[in-house]
């Protein structure tokens, strides 16, 4: 699988990532619930997320939405780029079939030891909500590196 | 303010201590079924012809992944009434803040993780403090995690916070 390759000195602060788009449904709440063992009855059980938690529904887990916007960094980044710090808070609850995107920009870059590190801010929304803030450090190879 | 505090001695009292340890392997498949429930098929973490000539030698665990690389079982009967295990919070009850979600994770991530490796966690309850939010009150809690391998190299490193409510 043909990935493109993005290089430290490709991106300046100020770039967007591409924004990763994603409705979860029911089914996948489901699948991530079981993928990470969690059995919080909110994130499948809608009379208890209503009744005993107060939601409008079931919830989109917390870590679901994490690994969606870490997703929007890793394939950003391509296959040589590593994800070196992150960081994000829950700052609102998402619930099933909400159309939630996953996205940020670069807000600086610097070269430690001959290693490209770009730092981005990061966000998980629905439409202008941030449900998801956050921080992160990428390192992505120099142009004439050797994988 | 003459309302009680949401946090009990007993919480209160172990900050600084080892909320939980656990070992587990890395397990291609179990982190492949994460993946595909994320919807990312990045190759890294599925081709391992991609992933030798990206550097790596074989492929590699999603870095969000390894912390569930090492949670254990917990028997139907010891389930909490919401469902959740209690196992990754050290068992932390707050009696008086039953409700909880999760509240942050910051990671720093210091190599790979292949299939098959040995992951050691040791959680430290690094601080528990109530707060106000525009809903109430809630009680915030912040572990520090430490991932490293079987060479006892150090893989990641994790802050990572929940949130308790009345």
């Amino acid at each position: 699988m043909a990935r493109e390759q993005i290089f430290y000195e490709d991106v300046h602060p100020g770039d967007a990532l591409p924004t990763l788009a994603v409705t979860a449904d029911e089914t996948q709440l489901f699948f991530f619930s079981a993928a990470t063992y969690n059995g919080h009855r909110i994130h499948y059980d809608k009379d208890w997320a209503r009744t005993v938690e107060g939601y409008n529904d079931v919830i989109v887990q917390g870590p679901l939405q994490a690994a969606l916007l870490a997703r929007a960094i890793t394939d950003w980044i391509g296959g040589r780029g590593r994800l070196v710090e992150y960081s994000v808070q829950n700052r609102a609850v998402a619930t099933a079939g909400e159309e939630l995107n996953f996205g940020g920009s670069v807000t600086a870059k610097r070269l430690a030891d001959n290693v490209g590190l770009v730092d981005l801010e990061i966000a998980g929304r629905r439409g202008d909500t941030v449900l998801m803030p956050g921080t992160a450090t990428v390192a992505l190879p120099l142009r004439g590196d050797q994988p | 303010m003459s309302k009680q505090s949401l946090i009990d001695a007993e919480s209160a009292s172990r900050v600084g201590t080892v909320a939980a340890t656990a070992t587990g392997e890395v397990n291609r498949r179990d982190w492949q079924r994460w993946a595909a429930a994320v919807g990312d098929h990045n190759p890294l973490w599925f081709d391992p012809e991609y992933a030798r000539t990206q550097g790596y030698r074989d492929i590699i665990c999603p870095p969000l992944y390894l912390q569930y690389a090492i949670l254990g079982v917990t028997p139907l009967d010891g389930l909490r009434p919401d469902g959740s295990s209690g196992a990754v919070s050290g068992s932390l009850a707050f009696p008086r803040a039953p409700k909880r979600m999760a509240g942050g994770e910051s990671t720093t991530f210091h190599g790979p993780a292949y299939h098959r490796d040995e992951i050691e966690m040791v959680r430290t309850i690094e601080s528990i403090v109530e707060k106000q939010g525009r809903s109430g009150r809630f009680v915030l809690v912040s572990w520090r995690t430490v991932y490293r391998n079987q060479r006892v190299e150090l893989v990641a490193e994790a802050t990572t916070s929940m949130i308790a409510r009345p």
